[in-house]
């Protein structure tokens, strides 16, 4: 396609050697250095990363971490020898969309050999947190509950009702692998894993998938009558990495929420598939997107019906905490749901009005913080 | 793989970023990371500031700090924790303005709440190289 709009403004190089066993993050990061001096761009200028290579076992996110950067884009280039023209033109895509203004293209290789063998994550979580015989992500989120209660002195009770009430929502949603009732003395008498965090905190892992069809609009036409529009959406990856003493009850969602309310208002959302992994992560996402003021979601959970048939739907099939967490499907669950709801084709657990939902997704938890990554959309349906 | 082995508890593999720290740390001294052009101190080792992107020194912190949060560990995810639980997973505030992920031993850990002061003390795992700098009450 024609492009006018995208310019290559500079290019930063590493030594090549034979025999070096630096790591790839330490080659990353000379090149990148090299290419910060010569635009004389700083590193905060910087909105997207793009990563291609084999000899590091993290994924793009991963390494944006090690590297400490902030980001609304990023990217994993995985293309071989196509990743460097791959990862400009996607890359070119995002800046034609506006969804930044400058991107750090890299890519690399090394022969250091210690994490040859390593699985992303491992050397954040293998070397500083897993040798302390921490419980996964149940312990990381526990530290984030226990902050929520201690400072806002929300109550288990507030954060219980929004497994309760999901539980309820998956009642009849076939999909689901949790269909009997849930009490409060249910969720308050689960047992402990990583306290506050209990057994309905978690998520039961299971197998299975999610597909989405996406098309352009005059194709859609001759595929639909159910005509569902992308009406907006945005990311922010690794919100606080450069502050050593982070919020860990503010996610990046709150950022993302900004944009995303810039393009339509909040009181226009009819239902709300909130990525789920934990109830206060919910919570927490409700804050965060304004709904309440940050602290005070106990209070809004206390003031407002969230099953399917009430004033603030969410997560109207039974989220990940009732339906089941299928590994990274977890996160294409919710756009399903929305697109169920807005089709009018959720059976059982239909929101009687439903002709705009907010989805959200987020990803893993890291050292000292909270979230990864953060993202929304809004999808709407129209005639 | 007839036989399965008995779980071991977890050790760090030692790259060339965190090497620095992990040879202190079997000296009983904590570094940390800090930044030649800007200052900032930061945590876990990297091979960038993360404010500027700055190259890096090293500094040795005083291993005291204040508990942040902390979480008990029921069900460590690795197995071979499973005998110490409940596990005291604590984040602590060192005094030099880094948060540390680690664990808290010692006889009165049972009374922790958010606020307590702690220092670092040092455990040797079952690799004689390495130790795992850990936390235990001040007061």
């Amino acid at each position: 396609m024609r492009r006018n709009k995208v310019c290559l403004v500079g290019y930063g190089s590493t030594e090549y050697s034979r025999t070096s066993e630096d790591s790839q993050l330490q080659h990353y990061a000379t090149a990148i250095r090299a290419a910060l001096n010569q635009t004389g761009l700083r590193k905060k200028d910087i909105h997207g990363l793009s990563i291609t290579t084999q000899a590091s076992p993290d994924t793009a996110p991963h390494v944006a971490e090690q590297l400490g950067f902030e980001l609304d884009w990023v990217l994993n280039a995985d293309y071989g020898g196509a990743g460097g023209v791959g990862a400009v033109r996607r890359a070119a895509d995002a800046i034609e969309c506006g969804h930044l203004d400058v991107a750090l293209l890299v890519g690399g290789n090394s022969f250091d050999r210690s994490v040859a063998h390593q699985r992303p994550l491992e050397y954040q979580r293998g070397n500083f947190v897993d040798v302390y015989g921490y419980g996964g992500p149940n312990s990381l989120m526990a530290l984030v509950q226990r902050l929520h209660m201690e400072n806002f002195a929300t109550t288990l009770e507030q954060i219980g009702k929004i497994a309760v009430a999901q539980r309820f929502n998956a009642l009849n949603n076939p999909q689901a692998l949790f269909r009997v009732p849930m009490t409060m003395q249910d969720y308050l008498n689960s047992r402990m894993i990583s306290d506050p965090i209990r057994l309905f905190d978690c998520v039961m892992p299971c197998s299975g998938a999610e597909c989405l069809v996406l098309a352009a609009e005059e194709k859609a036409k001759q595929i639909t009558d159910k005509l569902v529009y992308l009406v907006t959406d945005a990311e922010k990856v690794h919100y606080q990495v450069a502050d050593m003493q982070p919020v860990k009850t503010t996610f990046g969602m709150k950022l993302v929420g900004e944009k995303i309310f810039s393009e339509v208002r909040r009181e226009d959302i009819d239902l709300f598939e909130i990525y789920d992994d934990y109830p206060i992560a919910v919570m927490i996402q409700i804050e965060d997107f304004g709904y309440c003021k940050k602290g005070e979601g106990g209070k809004f959970v206390d003031a407002h019906d969230l099953t399917y048939k009430g004033d603030f739907p969410v997560n109207t099939g039974g989220g990940e905490l009732s339906v089941g967490q299928a590994g990274l499907a977890g996160g294409f669950l919710h756009v399903v749901e929305a697109l169920r709801q807005l089709r009018g084709e959720a059976d059982g657990h239909q929101v009687p009005k439903a002709q705009r939902a907010l989805v959200t997704g987020i990803g893993w938890l890291n050292y000292g913080r909270n979230l990864g990554t953060t993202a929304a959309l809004v999808l709407e349906r129209r005639k | 793989m007839a036989e399965a082995r008995a779980a071991q508890k977890s050790l760090p593999k030692i790259n060339p970023v965190d090497r620095p720290f992990w040879e202190a740390a079997a000296k009983d001294r904590f570094l940390l990371q800090k930044c030649k052009s800007c200052g900032k101190v930061q945590f876990f080792p990297r091979v960038a500031c993360v404010d500027c992107f700055g190259e890096l020194g090293w500094i040795e912190a005083k291993g005291t700090g204040t508990i942040h949060s902390f979480t008990l560990v029921r069900v460590p995810r690795n197995p071979a924790f499973k005998e110490e639980i409940p596990i005291y997973y604590i984040n602590v505030i060192l005094d030099e303005g880094v948060i540390i992920e680690s664990r808290l031993l010692g006889e009165n850990k049972e009374t922790v709440k958010i606020g307590d002061r702690v220092r670092v003390r040092y455990e040797q795992t079952h690799n004689p190289a390495i130790k795992l700098p850990c936390f235990e009450l001040a007061g």
